[in-house]
């Protein structure tokens, strides 16, 4: 960690509160009365196994899904009740890599900063600070379809943050990438908390968990079973050295298919 | 605004990259309008434009064979063969050329046509007097007999034939046949006539002194019978005049490519359902549609931007579908595509309209179907359907009752008839109103549609 963790009981930037979500034809709630809340400027994870629940959080918290009950207020806008407000306020990079593949790096970023409203010389400077932010100033003139899978996990962000948002919702942002793709992201990540920028993230990898975020919500079957900063979840565990060990301890060994 | 124009130029340039899918869209159904045209003209012609080929075998070497070979020639709707590699033709050789499908019709006179022809005639105006030279049928007498048909001209027909050819073919020889009787039998009129009159003649005057002497000289002997000349024309009397069913001053005959291009044009827009549904699909698998929906932008400009790219590429598609019926089919000596000045609004406006509603099922087919698969086969066949319920395929007057019902509600069907209303029958956008309203409530109806089923999706209900 590389910032001390805020106060929690702050009203924070992102306040999610007894939120439920069941999905049509389904009579188990994906998420079932999740609470959580993000303080401005911090990296926060979103931990669970598979079907825990966090890519439903995440989709109600980014307006894409309408909860069944509960808020999730951001930047203290009512993501269900005012969702065209709120989707001004945060950036998405989605698990999958949400580019057109026949396109260049340039020619999405265009395409995505235009619908964010930029345009003209402001446009094509943010273009220029987003790629050179991850490592991709020589390689805009280039399709995605070509990219490598870091290349495009790295496009992937720089199309997130192109406006400079508030919050940034990771939805796994380093699935399939090597170690040096991770560690340009990681510098990147580290350097948006830097300038203000709050992060939600969700992995599946502990060890990033344990060094990127400030603070780590271990969700499992649709609610929230722990939550602080990663070094304080490993101390409630006598013998447990990372937090991996916490969270297989919290959420069980067996398989989640 | 921003959302709209960005969409535009975005989807215009994915489909500028999509080489696989630029064929589909412009390269394919140019080639389709090519081939179908020139393989139409060639049935239109053959069923009435151009002259069909008869080949012909003589082995009577009559008069009558000889006229019915020179009527023939001058038949406009017939060409005939008499010889192949410059040597007359034989049975044997022309029947084997029509089962192998080389030729469609072959015609021979047996031997002894001609003479059984003349002899029949004569018996039927011989007959048509009374049996003997003394027995004129009166008022109320019987009508002879009908002589036995001359049985000495054979049309062979290849079995593979269009029934509507093997009618046209047919007709056109009857015409010839009973042109020649006619005058064979005003000639032997002609003959038989003054020798009935005659003898009908001297059976009415009575001998001078009543009773002429043995051996003396009949005195009819010395009357040279009238020299009567009849001959009636074969050529028919009535006529029959044609005329197109139109308001207004009558349009120019329909060619192949009037009715063809138009019609092939509207099918291969329709396959729009392929690549957009594809874009769809791509986006949602992407998560791109995701990350679109979690963006300060309005999903109708989106939409809209989308359906308005896609619209000016069937527009496109489409001018150049009409472009190949004007400018290439007439190269390949074929007729080609013919467009007044004043139907161009009509014709823009017709394409404009059933490229809304091309776009508006391929966003349908894109939002309802689960994968590429689906939505590639569901779309695909869905037009060949909508072509062939529409007309695009076999022409609708010619479907059984029962089809008409269904083929009444093909978007194709309306797009058809508003641009047959245009092209063939010489009307305007306000003439093919009624189909253009249809065209673009389905229009309507499927974006409709599309923009219900994403709003269900984006609610996760």
């Amino acid at each position: 960690m590389t910032a001390a963790a805020p106060a929690a009981a702050a009203p924070g930037i992102l306040a999610v509160r007894g939120l439920v979500k069941t999905y049509a034809g389904s009579t188990v709630p994906a998420v079932n009365g999740l609470d959580f809340s993000v303080q401005a400027g911090e990296i926060f994870g979103l931990l669970g196994p598979n079907g825990a629940g966090k890519t439903t959080a995440i989709s109600v918290c980014c307006t894409l899904l309408r909860p069944t009950a509960g808020t999730a207020v951001l930047c203290g806008i009512d993501t269900a009740r005012r969702p065209a407000e709120a989707r001004r306020q945060f950036g998405l990079a989605p698990q999958d890599v949400a580019l057109y593949p026949t396109l260049t790096a340039l020619e999405n970023l265009r395409y995505f900063g235009r619908l964010y409203g930029l345009a003209g010389p402001r446009l094509e400077q943010r273009i220029g600070e987003c790629l050179a932010e991850v490592g991709l100033a020589d390689s805009g003139d280039k399709r995605v379809a070509a990219f490598s899978g870091g290349m495009k996990r790295r496009a992937n962000l720089a199309a997130a943050i192109l406006h400079a948002p508030r919050v940034l919702f990771l939805d796994e942002p380093t699935a399939g990438v090597d170690a040096q793709s991770r560690n340009v992201i990681f510098g990147h990540l580290e350097a948006l908390r830097r300038g203000g920028t709050t992060i939600v993230y969700t992995t599946h990898y502990m060890e990033e968990a344990e060094q990127l975020c400030d603070r780590v919500a271990i969700m499992d079957h649709g609610v929230v079973v722990a939550d602080g900063p990663p070094r304080e979840l490993i101390a409630r565990f006598d013998g447990c050295a990372s937090l991996e060990e916490a969270f297989l301890r919290l959420t069980g060994t067996h398989l989640r298919d | 605004m921003r959302t709209f124009r960005a969409t535009i130029v975005k989807e215009l340039l994915e489909l500028r990259r999509d080489r696989a899918g630029l064929m589909v869209l412009l390269a394919m159904p140019m080639a389709l309008v090519l081939i179908v045209s020139l393989v139409q003209d060639n049935v239109m012609q053959a069923t009435g434009d151009t002259a069909i080929r008869v080949l012909f075998v003589d082995e009577d070497h009559g008069r009558l064979a000889s006229s019915l070979a020179e009527r023939l020639r001058a038949e406009r709707g017939l060409e005939l063969v008499e010889s192949a590699a410059d040597a007359p033709l034989t049975r044997a050789a022309a029947q084997a050329a029509v089962r192998r499908g080389a030729y469609q019709f072959l015609l021979v006179a047996a031997p002894g046509t001609t003479d059984a022809f003349v002899a029949g005639v004569e018996d039927q105006i011989v007959a048509a007097f009374g049996a003997a030279p003394d027995e004129t049928p009166g008022p109320g007498a019987a009508l002879p007999a009908p002589a036995p048909a001359v049985k000495g001209l054979t049309l062979y027909v290849d079995p593979a034939v269009q029934a509507s050819l093997r009618t046209a073919v047919a007709g056109a020889l009857h015409h010839v046949l009973i042109g020649l009787e006619l005058r064979e039998k005003s000639e032997t009129l002609a003959k038989v006539l003054p020798q009935r009159i005659r003898a009908a003649v001297a059976d009415m005057l009575p001998p001078a002194d009543g009773r002429r002497a043995a051996g003396s000289p009949d005195p009819l002997a010395a009357v040279t019978p009238p020299d009567i000349r009849f001959s009636l024309s074969p050529e028919p009397l009535l006529g029959l005049t044609e005329a197109a069913a139109v308001d207004g001053p009558a349009p120019m005959r329909p060619t192949a490519a009037q009715q063809n291009v138009p019609a092939w044009a509207l099918f291969g827009m329709f396959f729009i359902v392929v690549p957009l549904s594809g874009t769809i699909i791509r986006e949602r698998d992407s998560g791109t549609f995701r990350r679109l929906m979690a963006m300060p932008i309005s999903p109708a400009g989106l939409l809209t931007g989308k359906i308005a790219a896609y619209v000016i590429v069937c527009v496109a598609q489409c001018a150049l579908m009409l472009a190949v019926g004007w400018a290439i089919l007439p190269l390949l000596g074929t007729s080609g595509l013919v467009v007044p000045l004043a139907q161009w609004p009509g014709v823009a406006l017709t394409a404009v309209v059933a490229a809304a509603a091309a776009t508006g099922f391929g966003l349908l087919v894109g939002t309802i179907a689960r994968s590429q698969e689906q939505a590639s086969m569901f779309g695909a066949v869905a037009v060949v359907i909508a072509a062939a319920l529409g007309g695009i395929m076999v022409p609708q007057y010619v479907m059984p009752r029962s089809m008409h019902a269904i083929s009444a509600w093909s978007p194709l069907a309306w797009g058809l008839n508003a641009f047959q209303d245009i092209f063939v029958r010489g009307g305007s956008a306000l003439t093919a109103a009624g189909w253009l309203l249809r065209l673009a409530g389905f229009a309507a109806l499927t974006i409709g549609a599309a923009v219900l089923v994403l709003r269900r999706r984006q609610a996760g209900e």
